[in-house]
């Protein structure tokens, strides 16, 4: 018999979350003032925000200061087209919506590849661009003053009355919102995203089209600011230039901070909680925003993961079960008749180091090459040219017949090509079954439209699990399937690096000094392993490889 | 005309110690400090709440401002900084950004959202060299500016404080490993950012006035001149600070220099501070795209 506590642990974080969801509900129904009805009522706006939000910050991982600006651009195009032209809402929203989509992409190109400090400041800058520039065009935008006399929410001739009804559609809104993002990101794609955010290096080396999923993160939190600004200026019925200054900017950074930045509980949760707080902190009068910053320095020390994140922490889900393990497909890959990789003079200098000097060989189909040289010879370079992550000064790389030399790593690996690292690239946060099965994203095709079509429990997901689960199998690791990778010995992780490069079915399989670390029956367990390998899976491998001992598998060495 | 120049001068030895600070610290710790710009603020309401209780010239106040705004600067690196520094750097940027909005906020219960002037540097007036008038408020910006400047130079060249300072900014590791105490170094050089930040403050205080909400206005400054001159390059930082500021004095007063541009449609509307700072801001844009080295910077290969 299991007590309630037990009970309660085992229900993990359903229990909180029907909680709050219960509260939520009550909320508007206990506090039921009209004053009160609208501070929730901006909670909602807020929390329709910060979930859009969170999809560039919390799981694209990076730092974008133009949410604000989306959102009062959202808000000017509702303003506008309301007010000085009379259009409806349901003109006015779609519009809303695409306006600051249309503002992202083209932004996008760029910004996007801008990294961390760069990234932030830039987009702040266009945030600032965007600001002073409906200040000087008055006629348009009403200057400083903006513009009055917003209509409400129309539809169909019907107005959505102010109090209750309003709060309740607003909150409609945020309903939906958050489906569309548990939708997208629940399944395979939302583990591609935890990979990209944690390790980019090694998400493009698994194939993932990083820079594309950047840009689909971006357009989505795009197009929630854009409703939520719609939505705010419908509610206050007037637009003004505060909606695009830099504090609206700094409460959904502190929202999504507070709440949990990849949690769309997180994002409600701050939400309503930062909305309401200079309410509960009236004593401080107009310096509440002195407690917000107080508080956003407090949550970024102490608990950076956020509050949904520290409720999970004492609620933990239940892990998945381990599941049964199925053989993957065949894997056609047409690739030309002759040497399946072949490497041409390739030269790379970084700096005055000449790392590679004019270095060519050939691997044959169905061939383990081995190739060995002393610390420092250019081993990894060599392999990092091969993948695409180093452009060579010169040379050329074919493979399959084709030039890949001027290719992204990422096309590289989804065209067969797959490697392990010499220093693990693992994402410590994942149990070992998830980080084969992401893996499996090319040859699922997963993708924004995938994402959003998919069933409730997403197919695709369980079925990278069980060819996951083979190839854990395989490498004679499955017992450590549901344990998190960061818990994992050293020579478990070896080999499940190996079984995640197996997981992209590659015609060539690059080990970067696989037995590296590993003890001398560890080393020879892993050699026969990848002498079966060849055997079963008509996989050449290329072993960049400095210990005699493991070349012994290679029929031949360069 | 010449004048304008010297304003815009005046302004560049301003924003060169903001940069100053800000490229000092990204060195040392390869984190943006957002707060940055707020600490400029931050030391000109200093100015003015010393010199109301205190009416002396501000170059009196110099040292008062230059010693507080030290001791403000060594606890924005404990309360933001340290308990962070294992962290991707993303987490300083959104500490420092919390710290700004309560230095802002503080700030604005304190004095009031309206501009304040700060004293004047050593009295109003003008300096007439000859046929040309010069006001004396900028040249004695300048002055002062190329002190601090001059004597951050000394102590980085010439003193033992300085070769830690230079060791730490190149190769933390390796400095920690030659028995360099690198946290004290790290809280050093937030120290100093702080007071140079708030020397700015001082010195732009009389003639631009403070507005509490001037922060991020000032980091978005220190920030294209950090890129214009190089990311992480001090030399290259104080000439983008130079250039820009010149930038933003001479742009609104071209139809003052060159007054066919006077005629144009919408003069009045074009040639203003707004579509300076606009156009600055899109300049930036542009050259992080071309250049995301800087102008003035040299290629670094990341290591993959």
């Amino acid at each position: 018999m299991t007590t309630l506590p037990q009970a309660i642990v085992r229900l993990g974080m359903a229990v909180p979350l029907a909680v709050g969801a219960a509260l939520l509900i009550l909320w508007p129904l206990v506090f039921s003032m009209a004053y009160d009805l609208r501070v929730f009522t901006l909670a909602g706006i807020y929390a329709l925000l910060v979930i859009g939000y969170q999809f560039v910050f919390g799981h694209a991982g990076a730092l974008a200061l133009t949410q604000g600006a989306f959102f009062g651009l959202g808000a000017y195009v509702t303003g506008i087209l309301g007010a000085r032209y009379g259009f409806g809402f349901l003109l006015t929203f779609p519009l809303s919506l695409l306006l600051p989509v249309l503002l992202a992409a083209l932004i996008a190109g760029p910004v996007l590849r801008l990294e961390t400090h760069y990234f932030a400041l830039a987009t702040l800058g266009i945030a600032q661009v965007l600001l002073l520039l409906v200040l000087m065009a008055e006629p348009l935008t009403g200057g400083a003053n903006g513009i009055p006399g917003v209509p409400g929410v129309e539809i169909f001739g019907n107005l959505v009355p102010r109090g209750l009804p309003m709060a309740i559609f607003i909150w409609a809104w945020v309903v939906a919102g958050a489906l569309v993002a548990r939708q997208l990101l629940r399944g395979l794609y939302g583990l591609a995203f935890h990979v990209m955010r944690d390790d980019p290096l090694l998400g493009v080396c698994i194939g993932l089209d990083i820079s594309r999923m950047r840009l689909v993160a971006f357009l989505l939190s795009a197009a929630y600011a854009g409703a939520a600004g719609s939505l705010f200026v419908h509610t206050i019925r007037v637009v003004s230039p505060e909606a695009l200054e830099f504090h609206v900017m700094v409460a959904v950074l502190a929202m999504a901070v507070v709440g949990g930045r990849t949690r769309v509980a997180g994002a409600i949760l701050g939400a309503f909680l930062l909305v309401h707080l200079p309410e509960w902190f009236r004593v401080f009068e107009k310096s509440y925003l002195i407690v917000y910053g107080a508080i956003l320095l407090a949550m970024i020390v102490l608990a950076p993961e956020g509050l949904v994140g520290a409720l999970e922490r004492w609620f933990p889900p239940q892990p998945a079960p381990v599941p049964p393990s199925e053989p993957l497909p065949r894997r056609a890959i047409a690739l030309a008749e002759g040497p399946l990789l072949a490497v041409q003079g390739v030269e790379k200098s970084f700096g005055g180091v000449r790392a590679l000097a004019a270095v060519s060989l050939v691997v044959r189909h169905r061939e383990i090459l081995g190739l060995i040289g002393p610390n420092g010879s250019g081993k990894t370079t060599l392999v990092n040219v091969v993948t695409g992550l180093v452009r060579p000064d010169a040379g050329m790389v074919r493979f399959g017949g084709t030039p890949v030399t001027a290719w992204h790593p990422d096309a590289i690996a989804r065209r067969g090509l797959a490697r392990s690292f010499q220093a693990t690239h693992l994402v410590d946060a994942l149990t070992a079954l998830d980080n084969v099965a992401v893996a499996r994203v090319p040859a699922e095709e997963m993708g924004l439209r995938r994402a959003l079509l998919s069933r409730w429990h997403d197919p695709a997901l369980a079925r990278s699990r069980r060819h996951a689960m083979q190839l854990l199998n395989t490498m004679g690791i499955g017992e450590a399937a549901a344990t998190r990778a960061g818990a994992l010995p050293h020579g478990v992780r070896r080999r499940l690096e190996i079984a995640r490069a197996l997981a992209l079915q590659p015609a060539l399989l690059l080990l970067d000094e696989p037995a590296a670390g590993l003890s001398e029956s560890e080393q020879i367990d892993l050699a026969d392993r990848l002498a079966a390998l060849r055997g079963g899976w008509r996989s050449p491998g290329l072993l960049p490889c400095s210990r005699p001992c493991c070349c012994s598998t290679s029929r031949r060495r360069v | 005309m010449l004048q304008v120049i010297v304003n815009g001068v005046a302004l560049g030895a301003a924003y060169a110690l903001l940069a100053l600070g800000f490229v000092l610290i990204l060195n040392a710790t390869s984190a943006v400090n957002f707060a940055q710009g707020d600490l400029v603020m931050a030391g000109g309401l200093l100015a003015v709440a010393l010199s109301t209780t205190w009416p002396v010239p501000g170059i009196v106040l110099l040292p008062l401002v230059l010693l507080v705004m030290a001791l403000l600067g060594l606890g924005l690196s404990l309360v933001a900084y340290f308990p962070l520094k294992s962290r991707p750097p993303v987490a300083v940027f959104i500490s420092t950004i919390a710290v700004g909005i309560m230095l802002q906020n503080t700030a604005n219960a304190l004095f009031g959202a309206e501009p304040r002037a700060g004293p004047p540097l050593l009295g109003g007036g003008v300096v007439e060299i000859g046929p040309v008038v010069l006001g004396r408020q900028a040249l004695s910006i300048i002055v002062v500016a190329g002190l601090l400047i001059a004597a951050q130079y000394a102590v980085f060249q010439h003193t033992r404080l300085g070769r830690r300072l230079r060791a730490t900014a190149q190769d933390r590791e390796m400095a920690e490993a030659l028995g360099i105490r690198v946290n004290r170094v790290i809280a050093g050089t937030f120290a100093f950012a702080a007071a140079y930040a708030g020397a700015a403050g001082l010195l732009l205080s009389n003639i631009f006035f403070v507005t509490p909400s001037d922060g991020s206005n000032y980091i978005l400054k220190a920030y294209i001149a950090v890129v214009i001159g190089g990311w992480g390059s001090i030399g290259g930082a104080l000439l983008g600070a130079l250039l820009i500021a010149l930038f933003e004095v001479v742009f609104p007063s071209l139809p003052l220099i060159l007054p066919f541009l006077g005629g144009v449609p919408g003069a009045a509307w074009l040639f203003s501070q707004t579509m300076a700072t606009i156009l600055l801001y899109l300049a930036l844009l542009a050259v992080l795209v071309a250049r995301p080295q800087g102008l003035l910077g040299e290629t670094v290969q990341r290591r993959a």
